[in-house]
């Protein structure tokens, strides 16, 4: 017998079409968390909007959710798209898909300013180091020393889009990895149930052009090199809660906008994730190291979103009517009067 | 000629020679309602207020009058000219030359008055202690700073401007009754500040009485005013047609000339479009640049809603590639474009129609769009609601095309009239019961045979598909199959130029004997007249046809076929509409088809395109 989630939907509801990526590509293990993600959230398909800009990781929108509307836009520019679907309708979950070219080149601008406005999404960067599409040129969040499989190794300073966003005052900023399953659900989970901007930045080796031993974001390297610094349990709001293997004071519990929690099982104790400058600390550190931090970075249940600061009417615009939309007939008579006064 | 009293003896000298220069007009009877004001400020010193008060109390009295602020691209300091023109023809072009010179800028007063015609009649602020070397000139000073310093000593300097509304009120004959109401508009709720400036307006008015010794040859005299009439900005009356055109969501980054009409949405908003619980039914979102504001449009259409946004050229040319995926996507949206002087930064506080070619391709590959020209200010305000119609109907982004001559000046309506049709929200399937009446559902499927397929909005879970800039086949679905690209290109073009006949028709003007047709478009709908006067002076029957919408509705053809010849008159440099007719237009009407395109940056002067007209028509 087939397992069924909360609405009594298979998981194949939530499946996609076929991926053309080359096998073994962290994206496409990014693409079968969303798909479990969203599944085992219960979300109805067609209410979450898959947004992606150009390159391989915005193709991946046509592998996941295919029972979902999306849209593959223009390289770097997936946020303000997202932002004005997201003003007209208030009800859809945003789900969007970009990568390190997309986000931290030609798309900063826009990455930067939807945090800014706190727009109500998820935002999942697989971040590889590289440009896959045309063929493995660095992108922008490569590390310092660190080399591809072919030329030589990147001499400039990487933008670390978790810093950034940190500082930006994104309000949910999370660093997680392809291959660490657990922690990458239970995050897309927790980003799903957040209200706001969700950040994950997660390192998806990129196995043609960068999973090389010398690449800081090969399987090797990071599966040597991943500071974990908490395990992580999601725990939705239409389950019991489970009980607590681990005892009290040894984990923290962050309540989300639906109601479920996210329980941080704590192994590194001095990380504060309410604080931006200890998760900045954490971020800088491991950088220094050469290595990665993972987990829940930052949280911030107190900002408001986009659509809470515009004033909108409580009714998504979309479904307004022309009566809402179009101003009475006496109305444009008190205009015109107006000027000719 | 020159009476003023405390001139130097060297300007009394001077004028009394112009004296004996103007005896025989000051016989002559008064030139009414026919002249040209030319006011020199520098920028931000108040006088757009004076300039609007003197615009203003004239229409108060029914002159027919137009105003055109030349403008710097500047906050302080940099020279600005306001033309007023009286003509009770109609005229609203700036006219040949200048009757009445206001001098208050130290910066060009010598190149003013330079340029002046002898004749002209030069009032001047005589406490910016410039020279008044012009003995073929009326001149008239007036200590304007001192005056202004005794009414309020902090604000002198803007008060001073009002003392050469009193100057000119004097001069012409305004009543005092429509300078009143003019200041009180032009001030409103603002009594201190109303109680002020009437002071200044009736001391600049007294002090000319008391002390200039001339009679000015040009008066304005009141006519039948329709009380319905008054005078706005083409921006506003867009902001206000998009307003009542259920406008959802306008992204905007700041430029000249389109700020105002972003602005105006913004003021319009909390009066016409709450829910009636502090709700806004419109969002309006500043977005960090112009490819994001375009962004934000591409996906309020796709998720359902009314987007738009306003900008200029550089905006265009940055919104470029989101103006493309409208296009291959088929997603609904708006951009008004309020053209200024391009290329690149260009002189961007003035006017031209230099957009027009850019936004019929605007984007790479093979594209097309639809755009209307409004004319008038009531046709900003009706193509401001009508643009989303066309946008939801055809599935495509529409531009609206204004120019900064039409969108920042002044010019008169009747009052706007109300939607004569409910909103048109095109082809979408909306539940699940339509979506099984259709046999064969595909996102990009051509149903109806008219190019137009039927779409679905995303949270609807009808026939979800990721939308894409990619080549897709007619489900939506990802291809790079050479027939499935082909075939969807030859649908889109059958789409928009299935749009041409559904478009606004053309304004037609013609005369029986078809000599000459003289084809045109937008703002130069405010000079059209004058020209047509001129020409029809040389003896020539002179037919007008006025473009209000691109691809080109078949009635300008038929008016190409009408005529022995034809102008194409526009303010740009190379011809755009000329080169899209001649593109599109079949090739046995090309040789009886002329381009007359002129462009300075400034609002089009009615004589320099009737004489290129004739210079054109005299070498055939």
């Amino acid at each position: 017998m087939l397992k069924l989630n909360v609405l009594e939907l298979e998981k194949s509801e939530y499946t996609g079409g076929k991926s053309s990526l080359c096998p073994g590509c962290g994206h496409d293990q990014i693409s079968n968390n969303i798909i479990q993600a969203a599944w085992e959230n219960g979300i109805r398909p067609e209410k979450i909007a898959k947004m992606s800009g150009i390159g391989c990781s915005s193709k991946t929108p046509a592998y996941f959710l295919g029972k979902s509307h999306g849209f593959n836009t223009v390289h770097g520019r997936m946020p303000s798209v997202t932002t004005g679907a997201n003003v007209v309708n208030k009800d859809l979950s945003f789900l969007a898909v970009s990568g390190d070219g997309d986000t931290a080149s030609i798309g900063i601008g826009q990455f930067v300013h939807a945090i800014r406005r706190n727009l109500d999404m998820v935002y999942i960067v697989e971040n590889n180091g590289v440009y896959g599409l045309t063929k493995g040129q660095y992108s922008a969040t490569v590390e310092k020393g660190s080399k591809k499989k072919k030329g030589v190794a990147n001499q400039q300073a990487p933008i670390d889009l978790c810093a950034m966003a940190i500082n930006l005052g994104c309000s949910f900023v999370a660093r997680s990895f392809s291959g660490s399953k657990k922690q990458l659900t239970a995050l897309i989970r927790a980003a799903m149930s957040h209200r706001g901007m969700a950040f994950i930045d997660v390192i998806s080796p990129c196995v043609t052009f960068a999973n090389n031993d010398e690449s800081y974001k090969s399987y090797n390297y990071v599966k040597a090199n991943d500071e974990v610094l908490h395990i992580l349990d999601y725990i939705p709001h239409f389950s019991p809660i489970e009980e607590v293997e681990v005892p009290e004071g040894e984990y923290q519990e962050v309540s989300l906008f639906d109601g479920s929690t996210l329980r941080l099982e704590t192994l590194a104790a001095d990380h504060d994730y309410t604080d931006a400058v200890s998760a900045l600390s954490a971020i800088h550190q491991s950088e220094k190291a050469e290595r990665h931090v993972t987990g829940l970075l930052y949280y911030d249940d107190n900002v408001p979103t986009a659509t809470d600061t515009l004033g909108l009417s409580e009714t998504p615009l979309v479904e307004l009517t022309e009566d809402l939309l179009r101003p009475s007939p006496d109305s444009l008579e008190k205009v015109n009067s107006g000027f000719r006064s | 000629m020159v009476m003023h009293k405390t001139q130097s003896h060297r300007r009394d000298l001077a004028s009394s020679r112009f004296v004996i220069a103007l005896g025989t007009k000051r016989a002559m009877e008064k030139i009414v309602n026919d002249f040209v004001v030319n006011v020199a400020t520098a920028n931000g010193t108040g006088s757009q207020s004076s300039n609007l008060i003197i615009l203003h109390s004239m229409f108060e009295m029914g002159v027919p009058v137009s105003g055109k602020n030349l403008f710097p691209s500047n906050i302080s300091g940099l020279p600005t000219w306001f033309i007023i023109r009286a003509s009770d023809r109609g005229y609203q072009a700036p006219g040949d030359g200048t009757n009445i010179q206001i001098l208050m800028n130290k910066d060009t007063w010598i190149k003013d008055l330079e340029g002046l015609e002898p004749g002209t009649i030069v009032v001047y602020n005589e406490d910016v202690k410039m020279p008044v070397e012009r003995d073929d000139c009326v001149l008239l000073g007036m200590p304007m700073t001192k005056m202004a310093r005794k009414i309020n000593p902090k604000l002198g300097r803007l008060i001073a401007n009002m003392y050469y509304v009193g100057a000119v009120a004097h001069l012409l004959g305004v009543e005092e009754d429509a300078i009143e109401k003019a200041v009180k508009a032009q001030f409103k709720g603002k009594e201190k500040a109303v109680e002020l400036n009437i002071q200044a307006i009736s001391e600049g008015r007294e002090y000319a009485n008391d002390n200039w010794d001339f009679d000015c040859q040009f008066s304005v005299e009141s006519r039948d005013k329709d009380p319905d009439t008054f005078l706005i900005e083409g921006n506003e009356a867009i902001a206000l047609g998009s307003i009542y055109g259920g406008i959802s969501m306008l992204s905007w980054y700041p430029i000249t000339p389109s700020s105002s009409l972003a602005e105006s949405v913004i003021n319009w908003l909390p009066e016409l479009r709450s829910d009636g619980d502090g709700g806004s039914t419109c969002a309006v979102i500043q977005a960090e640049d112009e490819l994001a504001a375009a962004g934000m449009v591409l996906g309020a259409g796709w998720a359902g809603g009314r987007g738009m946004t306003c900008t200029s050229g550089p905006g265009i040319s940055l919104m470029s590639e989101f103006i493309g995926l409208f296009y291959f996507s088929e997603v609904p949206g708006v951009i008004w474009d309020v053209n200024r002087v391009g290329p690149s930064t260009g002189l961007p506080t003035r006017t031209q129609q230099g957009d027009l070619s850019m936004l019929y391709e605007a984007s790479h590959g093979d594209t097309q769009h639809i755009v209307l020209i409004p004319g008038t200010v009531d046709e900003c305000f009706e193509f401001g609601w009508r643009v989303f119609d066309y946008a939801e109907r055809f599935q495509t982004m529409v531009f609206g095309f204004n120019d900064l001559d039409l969108g920042m000046n002044r010019w008169k309506t009747s009052g706007f009239t109300y939607p004569d049709s409910p909103m048109d929200r095109g082809k979408v399937v909306r539940s699940q019961e339509e979506m099984d009446s259709m046999p064969e559902y595909g996102r990009y499927r051509d149903v109806d045979g008219d190019g137009i397929a039927y779409r679905t909005l995303p949270g609807s879970g009808l026939d979800p598909i990721l939308y894409r800039g990619t080549g897709h086949d007619e489900d939506g679905i990802y291809s790079e199959d050479p027939q499935v690209y082909h075939d969807a290109m030859a649908r889109l073009k059958r789409k928009i130029d299935g749009a041409r006949e559904h478009l606004p028709a053309p304004v037609i003007r013609e005369e029986e004997k078809k000599d000459l047709g003289v084809i045109f478009y937008g703002s130069m709908e405010n000079t059209i007249v004058e020209i047509d006067d001129m020409l029809e002076e040389s003896g020539l029957s002179v037919s007008t046809c006025r473009v209000r919408a691109l691809p080109l509705h078949s009635g300008v053809e038929d008016f190409v076929r009408r005529h022995d010849r034809t102008i194409v008159l526009e303010i740009n440099r190379d011809g755009q509409l000329f080169g899209i007719i001649r593109k599109e237009f079949p090739a046995e009407l090309i040789p009886k088809i002329h381009s007359v395109s002129y462009s300075d940056g400034m609002p089009p002067r009615a004589r320099v395109y009737s004489d290129m007209i004739l210079e054109v028509l005299e070498g055939l």
